[in-house]
């Protein structure tokens, strides 16, 4: 395999055109800067991922939903929105909203922790299934949108008076900066260092 | 040198083949996905023309009507993007309309502004501006997400009252499908029509 950055080409991250070019100096059809890996990568995405883990907690502990229905009151959490669904028969959509909920945004924060910790070590440790799992995470990443989607139409389609209203909670904010922030992490990423090979090698 | 491809996961180089219809090129080192087969911008053009219209459906008409005790309430797109506002919730109704109004409108704007001059043989205004607005805009855009965000909120509603999907849910639904479709084509065909455009002309040579 030759790999491009030891031929001296890079492609243009905007137009995949290819050039030869020493690192520096820009696209001769699109114009945007032509690099050999994104800039400052592993900083951006470890400020990306703490920021997001950080913001994990508030997102899961505090309410998500408010739902008035006369003449019960009830606030769910992310999770106990989940139980409410598994209470109620509704398995699958409860499997549903744990996967896109739950499941995808701590296997993204992790599996992004894992990424960067071992491209810094230059680590040569499954190169191949590292790369898959970013891609996937590229790929699955915005589905954790779900949850806040369906409170937002929720929210708009139930304001009956005093029969049956929803509100938002104050978990809807930190949930979608969780989302928005381990996209913004895993786009900063620069899949390349999964096989750059250290000095050392 | 049109003829090599850069695998931008893990920086090999590559020929570029021509592929059977409707194949995929993968890299020989890390397997990820290279460039699609289907380069035909006609095709891609009504595709995205089959969007266009599913998202003004998606607008225009309510995604779930309730019903319960004689009232009867609507969720439309831009109610439930209003109802976070409503809320003081200013930062989730942008967020909202980012991802389900600004850049689904932009991508279809962008391409069809893209697609039609080149399928004329000319070369769309301010082409290279535009293809890097909808590169920095892609990944931005969830309406399939939102998709199943209404089936969910209908099975939720089920136990309050009379929830019954509308038009708007079809018009999200076509645009879903649709705008996969788009993503299936090889978007550097569109870069490489643009060029043998300009070519037509006798350019300088930058090398």
């Amino acid at each position: 395999m030759t790999r491009a950055t030891d031929v001296g080409l890079a492609a243009c991250a905007t137009c995949e055109l290819v050039v030869r070019t020493n690192g520096v100096g820009s696209c001769p059809r699109c114009g945007e800067p032509v690099r050999f890996r994104k800039r400052h990568a592993t900083t951006r995405a470890w400020a990306f991922v703490s920021a997001a883990a950080i913001l994990y907690i508030p997102a899961n502990t505090l309410v998500m939903m408010r739902t008035e229905q006369f003449p019960q009151h009830r606030e769910d959490t992310i999770l106990s929105g989940i139980a409410y669904l598994w209470s109620e028969g509704a398995w699958s959509l409860a499997m549903l909203v744990f996967t896109a909920s739950i499941v995808i945004p701590l296997v993204k924060l992790i599996s992004l922790g894992v990424l960067l910790v071992t491209t810094g070590q230059h680590s040569a440790w499954h190169r191949q299934g590292r790369t898959m799992l970013y891609r996937v995470l590229e790929v699955a990443g915005h589905w954790s949108m779900l949850d806040v989607f369906v409170v937002a139409l929720l929210t708009a389609v139930v304001q009956l008076g005093r029969f049956a209203k929803v509100e938002p909670g104050p978990a809807v904010l930190p949930f979608a900066g969780v989302v928005i922030l381990t996209m913004l992490a895993s786009s900063s990423f620069d899949p390349r260092a999964i096989w750059d090979r250290g000095d050392n090698e | 040198m049109h003829e090599l491809v850069i695998c931008s996961y893990c920086d090999t180089v590559h020929e570029r083949v021509a592929l059977p219809v409707r194949g995929a090129a993968r890299c020989v080192t890390c397997d990820r996905p290279l460039y699609h087969a289907n380069a035909d911008l006609g095709a891609m053009l009504a595709v995205t023309i089959t969007a266009t219209f599913a998202f003004v459906v998606a607008n225009l008409f309510p995604l779930i009507t309730l019903t319960t005790n004689g009232l009867q309430t609507e969720a439309t797109l831009w109610r439930a993007i209003a109802a976070s506002y409503v809320q003081d919730l200013p930062a989730v109704a942008v967020s909202l309309a980012v991802t389900l109004i600004v850049a689904p409108l932009f991508e279809l704007g962008l391409l069809l502004w893209v697609l039609v001059p080149l399928c004329l043989h000319t070369r769309p205004l301010g082409f290279t501006w535009v293809m890097r607005l909808m590169h920095v805009l892609r990944p931005w855009r969830m309406i399939e997400v939102f998709l199943l965000g209404v089936v969910v909120a209908v099975v939720k509603l089920s136990g309050l009252a009379s929830a019954v999907p509308g038009w708007g849910l079809f018009g999200v639904a076509v645009m879903t499908l649709a705008l996969a479709a788009v993503a299936s084509f090889d978007r550097g065909a569109m870069w490489r029509r643009a060029d043998d455009i300009s070519n037509l002309q006798p350019v300088e040579d930058v090398g």
